[in-house]
């Protein structure tokens, strides 16, 4: 009561003194200070007590971890005989039993998956044999249904490590879903189960297709026998992504006989799709390739001459020397790099004529013409 | 009422607005780094990085180191650099006009000889003495620049104008890096499709303490002196809160000069790093972003949380003084150059979020901080104790403490690095002393900042680091 009746004189004195103390006044002020030190107070109690869950689970886990590895051991090293006969792989009565807690199966086949990325082969087969035994195939389904993004993707990723091609159209979809890393998972999976023929989601996709997804998908194809897959539509696509990823496969297969429908893209409104059409004719051409570059060379930018100057090193002639020629006098020196360097690759008189020159012009084309005859990259 | 109770009240209530705009900051960074961090997290569960390390499609990197004086470590870091997993990387060296003997080290320990080679000078920089290759194919990778002394961000420019990829990615020589960190750091690159991203930042943290052999950290430790661990629980604040958050927002100002990677032609377009600042790592950045909003285009600097690159910390004040003045000189000097950004709804979200932030609550803070302390202080003397003043005071040191709890709450949930549990402990002890021990040092140290730019004093400040050169040691 004391105590109490002195605060409260203390505070009144303080709030005398306060300026505007109609608006604050010492209390409200006491009353943050104390609630963030509750704060801080609640975090800590919340991180210990995390830190103690989590330990605690660790060791957990690190039990399961070793009752998961000794049946993912016994998986891989089954021998063969028994896997034609299509017994099923002996599961100790623990591992059953905690088959029935969430979270060991979670970290099972996590387990499972991880090796099954790192192995092929009959223990593939064999893990692959212990996935479905164990009807993990059941849950990762029953992922598929869930709200959450990382979940649907993760059980898409799951069902196509463990080459669950049967659930292939379940995932089908799932290759134009919202969600970015939805679509990525189910679009890979559909190329691996399906390889080249797979792609047909390209036809109806709606969403762009990233880089990194490009490269995924080129990884998937790299297994799987080519087919005609149908490029030349996918080359007319409204989707750029799609006319982009298009014009890789047709450098990655060498499709000669779509060399015409690329010269087209050539005039795409797209500068990706133009750069990449130019990068398909670093390799595939005829012997008018060049001139179709080189009629449209002035019309783009820098980034987009210098990879038609890289193409034209490649697949260039004696006819285009004159043209490289003319771009030693141009005022970019990465042009004239590029146009030095393709010189010295085309033609019998290539190096003289890029000597000749330097010596008329002197600096820079003397050290660009050093640099170049070094044959390091620029 | 009389002029000094006006005066006071104006004093008094100044603080209060600024302290609850700079807690619902805080909130709203807590906030936006929750998510931010939430859905890195999930993304990157179930990504595959050997895909990209293995594929002929992955972006070309190149590596910027600028080196002055390391002889000392050169050599050990650079072939942690040359160790790194990526295929399609070039690791460019840059000898800026060291006094001692780096150039002589490289050329003996890598087998080097020079190249005839024509330097095209997109960026304009100082001269160049010469470029080396090596004789052995090991090392094909490496290019070593040898040129006249010309400050980070002139060398950085040298390395900007040689390399011969897309993207190039800027390191500390002296900083260790994960074996993976380019193949994380290009991921971003190839992620959006319909923004392009001009540069993406990774986590620094620190080394002391950490155990190192052959340039790579095989143990994370907790630095064992007082000023680094202040400094760990620092990085784990800005790095895992504020620049998650603002990553989130697209409106990322700062991608630390240790280690980012940048789109090398948006870089030559802005004109590459200014040597006029000390703050040239920022000041790209808000210029590259300034630039991508003047053309109008769509883009995006994008931010990692990985903990990627490992840099020894300053263990002593002078140094640490050193450091801090220089950052307050980079921050007012990068926002004098750009102040036609400033609330300025042209620039987006740049002009109207990131700019005035990083003004009122970067630049501003210490001044208003320090003048406002000095003002209490006499005014108490004088006059009569300021209670409201004080207790707000206080308030806004607890809110300081709430937020490096939270901080440590989101290192436990996510990266955890610190797993002991007394080291936990230790950052939250840490967190208690650091407003009352290290605050008032980093404040002073950037009022002395202001001071020696209006006195036109605009040193780099050396940075004398102890090293990670020994085959093993524990720094």
């Amino acid at each position: 009561m004391g105590v109490r009746l002195f605060l409260t004189t203390k505070i009144s004195t303080i709030n005398r003194i306060l300026p505007f103390t109609y608006i604050l006044k010492v209390e409200y002020l006491v009353i943050v200070i104390f609630s963030v030190v509750c704060l801080i107070g609640g975090l800590l109690v919340y991180m210990l007590f995390y830190i103690y869950i989590k330990s605690r689970r660790e060791k957990k886990y690190d039990k399961w971890r070793l009752i998961s590895d000794l049946l993912i051991r016994k998986a891989v090293f089954y021998d063969d005989d028994q896997v034609q006969a299509e017994t099923n792989i002996p599961v100790t009565d623990r591992a059953k039993k905690l088959m029935n807690k969430r979270h060991f199966r979670k970290l099972l086949t996590e387990e499972i998956v991880s090796a099954k990325k790192n192995i092929t082969g009959i223990s593939a087969y064999n893990l692959k044999n212990l996935y479905q035994q164990l009807l993990l195939p059941n849950y990762a389904l029953k992922n598929l249904k869930s709200r959450y993004w990382h979940i649907k993707a993760k059980a898409i990723q799951e069902l196509t490590v463990m080459e669950m091609d049967e659930y292939v159209t379940e995932l089908i979809s799932f290759t134009n879903n919202q969600n970015e890393l939805v679509r990525m998972e189910a679009q890979t999976a559909i190329v691996q189960f399906n390889g080249f023929e797979g792609l047909s989601f390209l036809d109806a996709i709606t969403y762009p297709i990233s880089d990194w997804q490009q490269i995924k998908l080129l990884q998937q194809l790299a297994h799987a026998r080519p087919v005609d897959m149908g490029i030349d539509g996918w080359l007319k696509s409204a989707n750029n992504s799609v006319v982009v990823f298009a014009l890789k496969l047709a450098r990655n297969y060498q499709l000669f006989e779509l060399h015409d429908d690329i010269l087209q893209c050539l005039d795409h409104t797209n500068p990706h799709v133009r750069l990449e059409a130019i990068n398909f004719f670093c390799e595939i051409y005829t012997e008018d390739t060049s001139d179709a570059l080189i009629s449209r060379y002035l019309k783009e930018d820098l980034k987009h001459q210098l990879a038609m100057i890289k193409a034209i090193q490649n697949i260039g002639s004696e006819k285009d020397v004159p043209f490289l020629v003319s771009l030693l006098d141009k005022d970019d020196h990465e042009i004239k790099i590029s146009a030095a360097r393709a010189l010295t690759k085309i033609g019998k008189n290539g190096i003289a004529l890029l000597k000749r020159h330097a010596d008329d012009k002197g600096y820079p084309l003397d050290q660009i013409a050093m640099h170049v005859k070094g044959g390091l990259p620029a | 009422m009389s002029w000094q109770t006006f005066i006071l009240h104006i004093f008094t209530y100044g603080i209060l607005l600024y302290s609850i705009l700079l807690t619902s900051c805080y909130i709203l960074i807590g906030a936006f780094s929750i998510s931010e961090t939430r859905t890195y997290l999930n993304k990157n569960s179930f990504t595959d990085y050997r895909v990209l390390a293995s594929s002929t499609e992955a972006p070309s990197m190149s590596i910027l180191a600028p080196a002055y004086n390391e002889a000392a470590t050169i050599i050990e870091n650079v072939r942690s650099l040359l160790s790194l997993h990526y295929n399609n990387l070039e690791v460019i060296i840059i000898n800026d006009g060291s006094k001692d003997d780096s150039l002589e080290r490289l050329i003996d320990a890598y087998d080097l000889y020079k190249v005839d080679y024509f330097v095209n000078q997109q960026v304009e920089t100082k001269l160049v003495k010469g470029v080396y290759k090596s004789h052995n194919q090991v090392y094909r990778k490496l290019i070593v620049v040898d040129k006249e002394n010309g400050g980070k961000a002139d060398a950085l420019n040298v390395g900007v104008n040689i390399a011969q990829n897309n993207y190039f990615v800027c390191v500390d020589v002296d900083c260790v890096l994960e074996q993976d960190a380019i193949l994380k750091l290009a991921k971003p690159f190839l992620e959006n499709s319909t923004h392009r991203v001009i540069a993406a930042g990774g986590v620094v943290r620190i080394a002391n303490s950490c155990e190192i052999e052959g340039g790579r950290l095989v143990k994370v430790n907790l630095p064992k002196q007082f000023l680094p661990r202040i400094q760990t629980l620092e990085y784990i604040r800005a790095f895992l809160l504020s620049r998650m958050a603002w990553t989130r927002l697209n409106g990322l100002l700062l991608i630390s000069g240790a280690f980012g990677a940048f789109d090398r032609e948006i870089v030559i377009k802005c004109g590459g790093y200014n040597h006029k600042t000390v703050g040239e790592d920022m000041e790209l950045v808000v210029r590259m972003r300034r630039y991508m909003e003047e053309l109008g285009q769509p883009y995006r600097v994008s931010f990692i949380p990985d903990p990627l690159c490992w840099t020894e910390a300053p263990s002593t004040f002078k140094i640490l003084g050193r450091q801090r003045n220089r950052w307050a000189r980079g921050t007012i000097e990068t926002l004098r150059f750009h102040k036609k950004m400033f609330f300025n709804p042209r620039y987006g979200l740049l002009g109207m979020l990131s700019y005035p932030y990083w003004l009122f609550f970067e630049f501003l803070a210490p001044i208003i901080e320090f003048f406002g302390t000095i003002g209490l202080i006499i005014y108490c003397i004088v006059a009569e104790i300021n209670y409201s003043a004080l207790l707000i005071t206080a308030g806004v040191v607890s809110i300081g403490i709430l937020y490096s709890i939270f901080a440590i709450l989101m290192e436990v949930l996510t990266y955890n690095q610190y797993k002991q549990r007394k080291d936990i402990l230790r950052l939250v002890i840490v967190a208690v002393l650091e407003p009352v021990i290290f605050h008032p040092f980093v404040v002073w140290s950037s009022i002395r900042g202001n001071f020696d730019l209006l006195r036109k004093r605009n040193s780099w400040g050396e940075m004398t680091r102890q090293g990670f050169a020994a085959e093993k040691k524990i720094l």
